[in-house]
Formats: structure tokens, sequence, C-alpha cells
């Protein structure tokens, strides 16, 4: 195992998936706060959540909220299991060449 | 390209920290209301205890008030099928409870002011445990200084504790939640 899932292996995708990793299962959490936290543009986060959504590894939810436009995101079954398994793999690599 | 063991070891440590990072945002945020709403109740209990002394029984109705408060906010801000609920919240405090009872009956204290200022000297504790463990820098913050505003006013101003709490301790864990909410 050389390289990794293609789809997490990108700064942006990790970073996202690695700021959902620690929340409970499920749990939801507010674009803007994720946007901190990445430290991406608005249209980057977007593009790289829709690429994370359409592979399954995302669940995006849009609603108002207080009157304006709320989008929060969390990771899937699936996307937690990938992230978990995409971590291994960069275990299993560092223990190859050591 | 196939990824070498340096990379792997770089990406590992850039996983480490946003992981971090997201967890200490997700706790502050988390704590924040909290924090909020046992302010405002402090606000009340001391402000009560100071302008009606002989009223203390309110605290029951207060402390009741605050554990419901607290339990809705939790289940509120719980999203998804992450809204399910802990059994070991009830626990958790179920052992609090008890702990005390257990403490108040082989030590119990012998004067109003020490009971007043007990509780507060075991939120401090709690906030700083979190803070240690959590490597959460500002509730540990949070924790050192409800602990030292408690001292201060027990030793310093026993005569106006109940107001000093009140003002000091209430407007502290309000501020300090809304410190927590602007991580």
């Amino acid at each position: 195992m050389d390289q990794p899932n293609a789809i997490i292996h990108q700064p942006v995708r990790l970073k996202i998936m690695a700021a959902l990793k620690p929340l409970p299962p499920g749990e939801l959490l507010e674009f803007v706060r994720l946007k901190t936290i990445v430290g991406a543009t608005e249209g980057n986060l977007g593009a790289h959540i829709a690429t994370l959504e359409e592979a399954g590894y995302l669940n995006v939810e849009k609603d108002f909220h207080a009157k304006r436009p709320r989008t929060r995101v969390a990771l899937t079954k699936d996307g937690r299991r990938a992230f978990e398994d995409y971590v291994a793999d960069l275990r299993s690599i560092i223990g190859a060449d050591s | 390209m196939p990824l070498t063991s340096n990379e792997a070891a770089q990406t590992l440590r850039d996983i480490t920290q946003t992981e971090r990072r997201s967890a200490k945002a997700y706790g502050y945020n988390t704590a924040s209301p909290h924090l909020m709403l046992w302010g405002v109740i402090w606000m009340i209990g001391y402000g009560i205890d100071y302008a009606r002394p002989q009223w203390s029984a309110v605290w029951i109705p207060l402390v009741v008030i605050g554990s419901l408060g607290s339990f809705w906010i939790g289940w509120r801000m719980r999203s998804g099928t992450a809204r399910r609920s802990d059994w070991r919240h009830g626990a958790t405090a179920l052992a609090v409870v008890l702990f005390v009872s257990a403490l108040f009956a082989v030590i119990p204290p012998r004067t109003g002011l020490q009971a007043a200022a007990f509780f507060p000297l075991l939120v401090a504790l709690f906030y700083a445990l979190i803070g240690i463990w959590l490597k959460a820098p500002r509730m540990l913050m949070l924790g050192a200084a409800v602990a030292a505003l408690t001292l201060f006013g027990f030793f310093e101003l026993p005569a106006l504790f109940a107001i000093w709490m009140a003002v000091v301790g209430g407007g502290g864990l309000l501020l300090g939640g809304v410190w927590l909410r602007n991580v």
C-alpha cells in the first residue's frame, strides 16, 4: 500500500475529514466553524465538501437558522470508516519503511 | 507517485493537529451555553442569598431548573444521529450528588458561608480537570479564576460573600461562556 485513498489524500479534504472525525457520530458541524478550523476559502471548501459528499463520505444538510441559510456537514459511516482506513494506510507506510 | 514514509508521517501529524483543534473548538462551543446558564443561576441564587438569607432553600428549585436547562441545551445542541441520550450524563450527576451528600455527612459545613463557598470550589475543580484532560487551557483558566474569586470572597469579604459571588462569580461564568463561544 503506497498510495492511500485518493479522495481523502488532498490537503483540504484531509483537513475536513480530520476536523469532523473527533465529533460524536452523526454530529453536524457548521460550515463557518469548519472554515475556521480548515483555514480554506468559502469556495474552495464548498468544492471539496461536494467531492466528499459525492463519494458518500459526508452528509450535508442545508436549512435556515435564525432566518439565515445554514450549511452543516457530518461524517457518514462510510466516511468515518474510509478515514480510519486512510490513517491505517499511512501508519502501514511508516511501518513498512522503518 | 507512491507516498514516502516521511510524507506519511507528516500527513499523520497534520491530521492529529486538525483533530485536536476541532475537538477543542467543539468542547468550548459545547460548554459555552452551560456556563452562561449557570452564571445566571449563580447570580439569582447568590443574589437572593444576600438580599434574603432566610430564603436559602431557593437553591433547590434553581439547581433543578439549571440541571433541566443543561440537559435541554445538551440535547438541543446535538444533531442528527448524535442526538441520543447518554446514560453517563445522569450517572455523573448522580455520582456528584452522592459524593457531596457523603462528604457533608462525614464533614458537615459548620457555617452557611462554608457551604456557600464549597460548591463554587467544586465547580472550579471540574473546570480545571476538564481543562487538564481535554488540553483546553481556557477551561483551566476559568477553573482557576472561579477558585481564586471564591477564596478571595471567603477570606477577605465574608460579610459580602453572597453578593460577591452573585456579581463576580455569576458574572464571571457568564462572561466565560461568551469567551468560549467566540473560539
